[in-house]
């Protein structure tokens, strides 16, 4: 088993006060709050944080843990052999290789292997994870292996960390930043309770042509300055393929084209929109018979684009 | 609560009791979250009280919300509000950015 310093994560001595605890969570769990903290290790650090947090507020776990000695952060160490027997009343077993500290704690106070004696029915822990679809998986409904690290317990009941491997169909209509609940992936029920749920937080790949508003699309669409002027007919595409768009006659830059339906199905039923975004372009590199009639354009047009300058000094 | 995978969105309903088991919280809770305006029942009329199925991820992150930072329910509720408001500034600014060429967005 490797050693956590709860003490040396929440920045605390060894002997500090209740209130001190307190005060050094609160200030830790503020910086690296994933809802808050932009630090990219901020989900792992608060997990720490709470886990030293959840064991040091608590008189018995904070005995429990001070008895355990102390050691180097991530440094292999096994339990006084009278440590289980001191703490947690009933447990007689050894200690299995790859139990991870959080997980006995959690289990052995929390609610995990002592709820088991009692005999209380209890759901299993909900599992969360992220995944990470196409435009198009998103939008047509797909099934994703995910690679989980999940607590087991072997036959004396005891945790250990194994990776587990399941598969999750993912409904047509998820858009970015949606959660998926799937009930009975999560931890296995104790005493007969329910297993849990595993969330699945979705997050769409970015996509070279389109970009996702919900359930909306966004595609610019480059046209020539005299399609704009004189307005065309073109294929764009779609999700669904190419289809034929329509550019009115004196059409702006930044003009939104909306293509009823063309974007990524909803849950309840329909389609979101597609959106052409008109961008006038130029050529970069003008043939000279392309300059002339460009120059000819200039010396007859009446057209200013600055007159609201007119005027203002 | 159905068995098969549901996703999280305002079109698709749940009841006030399976929000209270996904999230931990009791039926107490969530009525009064509703009572606060923090979760919307829907507005179909039925015989039963009915909220879309995102009020599952919101009662989740309360709860979460509530025992990350020792906050008590309205508390809670109202930073969840706060990070509601941020999101929807985030969604604002990507919607934006969809309206800008590509070449020209900030870096």
């Amino acid at each position: 088993m490797k050693y956590k310093d709860y003490y040396q994560i929440l920045g605390v001595p060894r002997d500090a006060s209740e209130e001190d605890i307190k005060k050094a969570y609160r200030r830790l769990a503020r910086k690296y709050h994933p809802d808050v903290s932009k630090e990219r290790d901020a989900e792992e650090r608060f997990k720490e944080i709470s886990e030293a947090y959840e064991v040091l507020k608590d008189k018995e776990k904070r005995a429990a843990y001070d008895r355990l000695g102390q050691y180097r952060p991530g440094e292999e160490f096994r339990p006084p052999p009278d440590w289980a027997e001191q703490f947690v009343r009933g447990f007689g077993g050894g200690f299995a290789e790859g139990i991870d500290l959080s997980d006995l704690f959690g289990d052995l106070f929390g609610g995990g292997r002592r709820a088991r004696t009692r005999g209380f029915a209890m759901p299993g822990e909900d599992y969360e994870a992220v995944v990470h679809l196409t435009l198009e998986e998103a939008a047509r409904g797909t099934e994703v292996p995910l690679d989980l690290n999940v607590p087991e317990y072997d036959t004396e009941g005891m945790p250990r960390r194994v990776p587990r491997q399941i598969k999750v169909r993912i409904p047509k209509g998820v858009s970015d930043g949606q959660k998926l609940r799937v009930p009975g992936k999560g931890g296995p029920g104790i005493n007969g309770g329910p297993p849990g749920a595993l969330y699945l937080e979705i997050r769409l790949r970015p996509h070279p042509l389109f970009r996702p508003s919900g359930h909306d699309l966004y595609l610019e669409v480059p046209i020539a300055p005299w399609e704009a002027v004189l307005g065309a007919t073109l294929e764009v595409p779609t999700l669904d393929g190419k289809v034929r768009l329509k550019i009115p006659a004196g059409a702006r830059p930044g003009q939104k084209l909306r293509l009823a339906g063309k974007g990524l199905p909803k849950p309840g039923g329909g389609h979101g929109d597609l959106y052409a975004v008109l961008q006038i372009v130029t050529p970069a590199t003008p043939t000279p018979r392309e300059r002339e009639l460009y120059e000819e354009l200039a010396r007859i047009s009446a057209f200013d684009p600055r007159d609201r300058f007119a005027g203002r000094s | 609560m159905a068995a098969d995978e549901l996703l999280l969105s305002e079109f698709l309903y749940v009841s006030v009791s399976d929000v209270a088991a996904a999230s931990g919280l009791s039926a107490e809770d969530i009525g009064e979250l509703i009572e606060l305006g923090a979760l919307e029942p829907a507005r179909h009329a039925g015989p039963e009280l009915s909220l879309p199925a995102q009020a599952i991820e919101a009662a989740r992150a309360i709860r979460q919300l509530q025992r990350d930072f020792e906050l008590p329910l309205a508390g809670a509720a109202l930073v969840l509000a706060y990070r509601e408001r941020i999101r929807e500034l985030e969604e604002r600014v990507r919607l934006l950015e969809c309206l800008v060429p590509e070449a020209a967005r900030p870096r």
